[in-house]
């Protein structure tokens, strides 16, 4: 796939680093930054880089089904499972996945839908690169793969022409809790993490430089850190953010 | 991936700002998403619809359609309350990139004011938006 061919803009984007924050937080403020892009209230586009604490979400089209055990174990685990808008369907989030949020503004900077999709699996693809792992594109389903196992996820959703939710991928996260689900509802896969495939620690801020290098050159835009106080006017209510 | 020049946009029709048209020769409406908008959503799976009798305001969600691991948001070009569903795309959500102004229709509309159609972008207003 050759990435020149695409227009892109290569205006900056705004990076922000969230540190481990909690879904639904994460959500709400998606949503405003969606409702601000939107409205050019915001001028730039963002991306927002953070991890969860273990959650389990169900895409638009939900994935329940996919669930292999009762929803009393994930309670018991104090592991809450949250529907949402994105595309795809279950998946599993915790620290230890570098979760990525692009918040763009796909007419503006000229993006295709699938094109977005195509880039974020790109940007994971390279990563993994980076560590010598050899992940890739998988005709069973979108994502990033290594064989059968799948690395990183991909979901998102646009709104007023905004793209949100985003891709994850799995650095040395634990895998124990997706042995509960069948991975974006296909049967006879497996999960994998970075850790996993390299056989070595990684450190959860050197994958996040490269990734954030990696989405530099694959989306051909300068990525800018930015303070989430002054890119939305209200004040922010990220309480729980860490790092 | 097209060029603009191979995408198809009738003269006979209506486009929104948010890349949906109206055919609004007749007393309902039909409304379905562009050539454009197709293609820049990729291969379509699933396609969801509102309710019959439903009434939705200009500009607000009426459903959603997901394209592989991308759920995007479908935009009422006019206000009006629903009257149809084509329940085709259920099963064939594949059809809204094959016929986007055929068989890919997505609902008809009793538009609340039929003048407000005339606020939409004839074929000429909405390629030249296209090409910015």
């Amino acid at each position: 796939m050759s990435f020149e061919l695409f227009h892109t803009d290569s205006r900056a984007w705004h990076l922000v680093h969230l540190g481990v924050v909690p879904y639904a937080e994460a959500w709400d403020l998606q949503a405003r930054l969606v409702e601000a892009r939107a409205a050019e209230s915001l001028a730039n586009d963002v991306v927002l880089v953070l991890e969860h604490p273990a959650v389990f979400t169900l895409g638009k089209r939900g994935g329940r089904e996919n669930l292999l055990v009762p929803e009393d174990t994930l309670t018991r685990h104090g592991i809450p499972i949250v529907q949402v808008e994105r595309g795809g369907n279950i998946t599993y989030h915790a620290p230890g996945q570098l979760v990525v949020y692009p918040i763009i503004h796909l007419q503006r900077v000229g993006i295709k839908v699938v094109d977005m999709v195509e880039r974020l699996e790109e940007v994971m693809i390279r990563t993994c690169a980076e560590w010598g792992i050899q992940a890739g594109r998988n005709p069973l389903n979108r994502g990033v793969w290594v064989g059968l196992k799948k690395i990183g996820a991909i979901g998102i959703a646009v709104r007023r022409g905004v793209s949100f939710h985003g891709m994850a991928l799995n650095v040395n996260i634990d895998l124990g809790p997706f042995c509960w689900i069948q991975p974006c509802g296909l049967e006879g896969v497996g999960v994998t993490s970075m850790r996993m495939e390299s056989g070595l620690d990684l450190e959860m801020t050197e994958v996040r430089r490269v990734l954030t290098q990696q989405m530099q050159t694959v989306f051909s835009v300068r990525l800018v850190p930015a303070d989430l106080n002054h890119l939305l006017p209200s004040g922010l209510t990220l309480s729980h953010a860490t790092g | 991936m097209k060029e603009l020049s191979e995408l198809k946009f009738p003269e006979n029709l209506r486009y929104a700002e948010s890349h949906e048209w109206l055919d609004a020769e007749g007393g309902t409406a039909k409304i379905g998403i562009s050539d454009y908008a197709q293609d820049q959503l990729g291969d379509v799976v699933y396609v969801e619809l509102p309710e019959v009798g439903k009434s939705f305001a200009k500009a607000a969600p009426f459903g959603s359609v997901e394209s592989v691991k991308a759920v995007s948001e479908l935009y009422m070009p006019v206000g009006g309350k629903v009257v149809a569903v084509n329940r085709a795309l259920d099963g064939s959500p594949e059809l809204v990139n094959k016929d986007p102004y055929g068989e890919g229709w997505m609902i008809a509309i009793e538009p609340s004011t039929p003048d407000e159609a005339k606020l939409l972008f004839t074929r000429q207003s909405y390629l030249d938006k296209l090409k910015g």
